[in-house]
C-alpha cells in the first residue's frame, strides 16, 4: 500500500528518530512511503493558541500538499486531530472545506492504521523491558483512538506491560499550556512522572512527540531514569 | 403579578435573531427516549428486591410486613428509634390500613403523645412537628431505583412531618412501587395536561439527610431527619 | 459577592495555592473519589451517552424556545398565585428582593445554597439594609462564618477547609465546644439554625430548574435546609437564572438523573423538591408569599453566540471534578465563583475579560471536561474559542508572543521559510546547550519550558533531510 508520511514538525526538528522508526516500521508491513518535502506545521499550536486566522494559510499549503495522497498516516494522535478539525475551521470557505474532508478522511493516526487498515495486531516486535504506557488525551480522548495501542503492545515480544495510575490525567503539555502556565504544568507533569515511577516500569512508551518532550524533560531534570520511546520506536524493535 | 417580562423576553429574542414566540407551543420532539426503557421490564418481586438494596445505599432500615402485622411493626419501630412524641398525617389511610387503635389508644396508653397534622391549628402543627421525634407519612408513589418515597402535599399532608422530627418513618404500599421517577414525572405530567390542580409541594426524598460537606465525609442527618425507615406493606 | 472573588492576580493565587498541601490533597481526592463513583453510577443506567445525548437536545431546545417557556412558566406561577420578577440585571434582582423584604418588615432571611444569589452579591445587599442572612446549606454555613470566604467549587464550596479549620470557625462564631468529628460538626449547625428558620421572614433558594407547563421550581438537596427554607416562612424568595428551566416534567426527570449523578456520583439526593406557587389555601405549611425572581444579569448576550451552549450547563461541576488542572490549584485560583472549566468560558462572558483574560490558557485543551459534561458541552472548544477572541478580537496579547507567532505563522505558510528557519532554530539553539541532548537554560519562547523541564536538542539532521539522503542512498 502506498502510504504518504505526515511526520509533523515535532518529529522533522527534535525527534527523528520516531520518525525514521515508522518509515521503517511501515515499509516492514508492506507500505511503500513517500514524503513530500512541501509538508511544514499542521498549524496546531497556532490554532490552539487562539490565532484561528493566521493558521489557516499553513492548513491549505498541507491541504495542498497531500491533495494526491492515496493515505496519510502520521505518527501523532494530535496532529492527525488537527487534519481531521481542518473542514470545521475552513467551513466559510467551502471550496477549501471540501479539499479539507477528503484530508481528513484519508488520515490516519500510526497505530490506527496498522492495527484498522492494515489489520495488524501483531508487528512481529521484540523488546525486552517493563514499560508503561501514556495515553495522550487528544488522540485517546478527542480522536478516539483508545484500543489500537495496546493491542499492538501487547503483542510485542519481551514487552511487559504495567498500567499506569491515572493515566486519563493530562500530562501538562497541552502545547502552549506548558509554556504559558509553566507552574501548573510542572505539577501536572510531576505528578505524571510520579505515576511512571510507581509502575516500576523501565520503559514509558507514548504515542505523542509532545507529551514525550515534556515528560522526558521533565524526567531528566529530576534525574529519573527511565527511557521514554515513541510507540514507533517500540514496535520497529526486532 | 409579573413585572418586566416584555422587555426581559424582548431581549431574548432578539438574541436568538427572531420576534418573540409566546403563542405557538414547541413542538417537544426527541431523538432519545432513554428513560422509557430503564428498568421497565423488572417484575413486581424484582422491583422490591431493587428497592430494598438501593435502602442500604441510602443509610435507610427496612422491613416488610403484611397489613395484618403492621400496628406491632410500627410500634416497634417507633419504640426502637427512641419512642414519641410522634407526628403524623391526617391521611385516611392510617385507619385503612388498621392503625386507628394504635393511634388513638395504644400509644396514648404508653404516654407516646401522638400529633395528628390538624388544619385547625395552623402554625401549632410546626411545632408539635419541631418537637416530635417521628415523624410519620405514607408514601403516595415510589421509585424502587433510588429508594424515593414521593409525597403529595395537601392540608391534611402537611410538609414538616416528613422533615421536622428526629426520624422519618414511611409507610409504603408495595403496589406504589414502580420502577424509578420517570414513571412519577409521567404520572404528574399526566395530571397537569389534565388541569388537575398541583399539590403545591411535591418532595422526592430518599433516607435521611446528609452532606459530604467536611472533608468529603460522609455525614448523616444534617437539617433533615437524622434516622429513616421504611415499612414496606407487602400485600397492599 | 460578585463573579469575583478578589482582586489578586490569577498567577499570583495559583503560585500560593500551589504551597497548600492540604487545599491540594483535597482538591485530587475528591476528584479521585468522584471520579470512581461517578463512573459506577452512570453505568447502571444503561447506555449513558444515549442519556448525555437527550439532556444536550432538551437543553439545546429550551434554550432556542427559552422565551417562550419563560412565557410559560411566568404565566403558571401567576395562575398560582405568585409573583414573578424577570431581572435583567444584578441591581435589578437586588432590589425588587429588597422590597419584598421590606414590605414584609423582613429583619432576618434564610438561605438554601443558591450559585446565582453568589452571582448577583445578594447577601451583601440584604446586609448593607440591616437584614441579617443566614445561610444554611453546611459548607456555606462555614464560608459565612469565615468572613465570607469564597467556595472554592460548586458543589461542595469549603472544599478547601480542614476539619481542624472548620472547627475553629466554629468555636469562634458558633459557640462551639466539641471535636472536628464532622458529624458533631454538622450537628452543631443543625441545632444552631434549627432556631433561624422559625424566626426568619423569608426564605430564599435558587432553583436547580423551573418546570415551564406547571410554573414549578425544583430543588435538590441532599441536607433538607432547602425543605426547611420553603416550608417554614411565610415568604419564600427564588432565584433562578433564566436558563434553567425546562418544558416538562418528563424533561425535569431527565436533567435531575443527569444532574445528581453527574454531581455527586449518586443515583439520588436525599431531597428533591418541586414547589408550584405558595401553599395552597387550606395547607397548613409552606409560604403564603411566592416569589420567582429570574435572573439575566449577562445571559442574553450569551445567546445567538458560538457561545451559547454554556447556559445548556445544569451546574453539577462534572467538568470541575475531571479537571487536571484545578486538580492542582483550587477553585478559588480562578477569582471566580465559577471555577475550573465551566468557570473559563463562563466568567469572563459574565464578568469581562478585562477581569479574567487568564482563565482561557488555564487548559491544556485534554478534553476530559467535554467528556464529562452531561449535557454534552464542548467546552474545551469554548475554552479554545475564549483565546480566539483575546487573540482575534480583544488583542490581549503579549507584543513578544504576536511577534513570535507572525513570524512562525508566516515560516509555517511557507515551505522555503520552514526549512530555513527550523535549520535556524538548531543552530541557534546549540548556543545555549549543557549537554548532548537536552537544553536546561532556554530563552525566547522555551525560557519557561526550561523553568522546570529540560529541552530536546534540535537534530542536527532534519528528518526530512535523513528521508532525502535515504531515497539517495537507496537510488544509488
Amino acid at each position: 500500500m502506498k502510504v504518504t508520511l505526515f511526520v509533523t514538525c515535532v518529529v522533522d526538528i527534535f525527534e527523528t528518530d520516531i520518525g525514521k522508526a515508522t518509515v521503517e516500521l511501515l515499509e516492514r508491513l508492506g507500505c511503500e512511503i513517500d514524503f513530500p518535502k512541501k509538508q511544514v506545521c499542521c498549524g496546531q499550536p497556532f490554532h490552539a493558541a487562539g490565532y484561528v486566522e493566521r493558521s489557516k494559510p499553513m492548513m491549505k499549503d498541507m491541504i495542498e500538499t497531500f491533495e494526491n495522497s492515496e493515505v496519510v498516516v502520521t505518527p501523532s494522535g494530535s496532529c492527525a486531530l488537527m487534519f481531521k478539525k481542518y473542514p470545521e475551521i475552513l467551513a466559510n470557505e467551502p471550496n477549501w472545506a471540501k479539499r479539507a474532508t477528503t484530508l481528513a478522511q484519508k488520515t490516519y493516526e500510526l497505530t490506527d492504521f496498522i492495527v484498522n487498515v492494515l489489520k495488524t495486531e501483531n508487528v512481529g516486535a521484540k523488546l525486552n523491558g517493563v514499560a508503561t504506557y501514556h495515553t495522550s488525551c487528544q488522540m485517546t480522548r478527542l480522536l478516539g483512538v483508545k484500543d489500537s495501542p495496546s493491542k499492538l503492545l501487547s503483542n510485542v515480544e519481551g514487552l511487559q506491560m504495567k498500567p499506569l495510575p491515572y493515566r486519563y490525567n493530562c500530562c501538562g503539555f497541552g502545547g502552549t499550556f506548558a509554556t504559558k502556565m509553566a507552574e501548573i504544568s510542572e505539577q501536572m507533569v510531576d505528578e505524571k512522572v510520579n505515576s511512571v515511577i510507581e509502575t516500576n516500569a523501565d520503559i514509558l512508551i507514548a504515542a505523542e512527540g509532545g507529551c514525550m518532550m515534556n515528560i522526558a524533560g521533565r524526567m531528566q531534570r529530576r534525574n529519573v531514569p527511565i527511557k521514554v520511546m515513541h510507540i514507533a520506536e517500540v514496535l520497529n524493535s526486532h | 403579578m409579573i413585572q418586566q417580562r416584555e422587555s426581559f423576553l424582548n431581549n431574548i429574542a432578539k438574541a436568538l435573531g427572531r420576534d418573540v414566540n409566546m403563542a405557538n407551543k414547541p413542538e417537544l420532539k426527541w431523538q432519545y427516549n432513554p428513560q422509557s426503557s430503564t428498568l421497565i421490564n423488572l417484575s413486581k418481586n424484582e422491583l422490591l428486591q431493587l428497592f430494598k438494596s438501593q435502602c442500604n445505599t441510602i443509610h435507610t432500615n427496612y422491613v416488610v410486613s403484611k397489613v395484618a402485622d403492621l400496628k406491632n411493626e410500627l410500634k416497634h419501630r417507633v419504640e426502637l428509634n427512641g419512642g414519641g412524641p410522634v407526628s403524623l398525617w391526617k391521611d385516611e389511610r392510617f385507619a385503612e390500613f388498621g392503625l386507628q387503635s394504635l393511634i388513638e389508644e395504644e400509644w396514648p396508653a404508653l404516654n407516646v403523645a401522638v400529633n395528628e397534622w390538624n388544619p385547625d391549628i395552623g402554625a401549632a402543627n410546626l411545632t408539635q412537628a419541631k418537637r416530635s421525634n417521628v415523624g410519620i407519612t405514607f408514601s403516595d408513589m415510589t421509585l424502587a431505583e433510588t429508594g424515593t418515597v414521593v409525597l403529595f402535599s395537601n392540608s391534611g399532608k402537611g410538609r414538616s412531618v416528613s422533615i421536622l422530627p428526629k426520624t422519618y418513618i414511611a409507610l409504603i404500599p408495595q403496589s406504589t412501587i414502580v420502577p424509578r421517577m420517570t414513571q412519577a414525572a409521567q404520572f404528574i405530567s399526566q395530571k397537569v395536561k389534565n388541569g388537575e390542580a398541583m399539590p403545591a409541594c411535591i418532595n422526592f426524598i430518599s433516607g435521611p439527610s446528609n452532606s459530604a460537606d467536611i472533608e468529603m465525609n460522609p455525614i448523616i442527618g444534617v437539617h433533615g431527619p437524622i434516622k429513616a425507615t421504611y415499612i414496606i406493606i407487602s400485600d397492599r | 459577592m460578585p463573579i469575583k472573588i478578589s482582586n489578586n492576580r490569577f498567577k499570583d493565587i495559583v503560585h500560593s495555592n500551589l504551597q497548600d498541601q492540604f487545599m491540594r490533597s483535597s482538591m485530587s481526592g475528591a476528584q479521585d473519589g468522584l471520579r470512581l463513583s461517578r463512573l459506577k453510577i452512570i453505568n447502571e443506567l444503561g447506555d449513558w451517552e444515549e442519556w448525555r445525548s437527550h439532556g444536550e437536545e432538551i437543553r439545546k431546545h429550551v434554550l432556542e424556545n427559552l422565551d417562550y417557556y419563560l412565557n410559560e412558566l411566568s404565566d403558571n406561577v401567576e395562575k398560582l398565585g405568585g409573583y414573578v420578577y424577570f431581572a435583567e440585571t444584578a441591581e435589578e434582582a437586588n432590589r425588587y428582593i429588597e422590597d419584598v423584604a421590606r414590605k414584609k418588615k423582613a429583619k432576618k432571611v434564610v438561605k438554601s445554597k443558591s450559585m446565582v444569589t453568589e452571582e448577583i452579591g445578594l447577601n451583601k445587599h440584604l446586609e448593607a439594609i440591616g437584614i441579617e442572612v443566614v445561610e444554611t446549606d453546611l459548607a456555606e454555613v462555614i464560608l459565612q462564618m469565615d468572613n465570607n470566604d469564597p467556595p472554592s467549587h460548586i458543589i461542595t464550596p469549603a472544599l478547601h477547609k480542614s476539619k481542624e479549620d472548620i472547627r475553629k470557625i466554629f468555636m469562634e462564631k458558633l459557640n462551639y465546644t466539641k471535636t472536628s468529628d464532622p458529624t458533631e460538626l454538622a450537628r452543631h449547625v443543625r441545632e444552631t439554625k434549627r432556631d433561624d428558620f422559625f424566626t426568619a421572614d423569608i426564605g430564599i433558594t435558587g432553583c436547580n430548574f423551573a418546570i415551564a407547563e406547571s410554573g414549578s421550581v425544583g430543588i435538590v438537596t441532599n441536607e433538607g435546609n432547602d425543605r426547611l427554607t420553603t416550608t417554614i416562612p411565610k415568604t419564600q424568595i427564588t432565584v433562578m437564572g433564566m436558563e434553567r428551566i425546562v418544558p416538562t416534567f418528563e424533561e425535569f426527570e431527565v436533567l435531575v438523573t443527569l444532574l445528581i449523578r453527574s454531581a455527586i456520583g449518586q443515583n439520588i439526593t436525599s431531597y428533591v423538591s418541586v414547589l408550584s406557587g405558595p401553599k395552597r389555601m387550606e395547607d397548613v405549611d409552606g409560604p403564603e408569599e411566592f416569589h420567582l425572581v429570574i435572573v439575566d444579569n449577562g445571559r442574553s448576550k450569551i445567546l445567538g453566540t458560538e457561545f451559547q451552549s454554556i447556559l445548556h450547563c445544569i451546574r453539577c461541576a462534572a467538568c470541575i471534578n475531571v479537571c487536571p488542572v484545578y486538580r492542582h490549584i483550587g477553585g478559588q485560583a480562578y477569582n471566580s465563583i465559577y471555577p475550573g472549566p465551566i468557570g473559563i468560558v463562563l466568567s469572563p462572558l459574565l464578568g469581562g475579560y478585562d477581569d479574567f483574560k487568564d482563565l482561557p490558557y488555564a487548559s491544556s485543551l485534554c478534553g476530559a471536561c467535554s467528556q464529562a459534561c452531561p449535557v454534552k458541552i464542548p467546552l474545551h472548544q469554548l475554552i479554545h474559542k475564549q483565546r480566539q477572541v483575546l487573540v482575534e478580537e480583544l488583542d490581549e496579547v503579549p507584543i513578544q508572543e504576536e511577534v513570535l507567532y507572525k513570524t512562525f505563522g508566516l515560516g509555517g505558510a511557507s515551505n522555503v521559510l520552514y526549512t530555513t528557519s527550523t535549520k535556524m532554530i538548531s543552530s541557534l539553539m546549540k548556543t545555549f546547550i549543557k549537554d548532548k541532548k537536552y537544553i536546561s537554560k532556554g530563552f525566547g519562547p522555551i525560557k519557561e519550558w526550561t523553568s522546570n523541564r529540560d529541552f530536546p536538542i534540535p537534530k542536527s539532521e532534519r528528518f526530512r533531510d535523513w528521508f532525502e539522503n535515504r531515497e539517495r542512498r537507496i537510488k544509488e
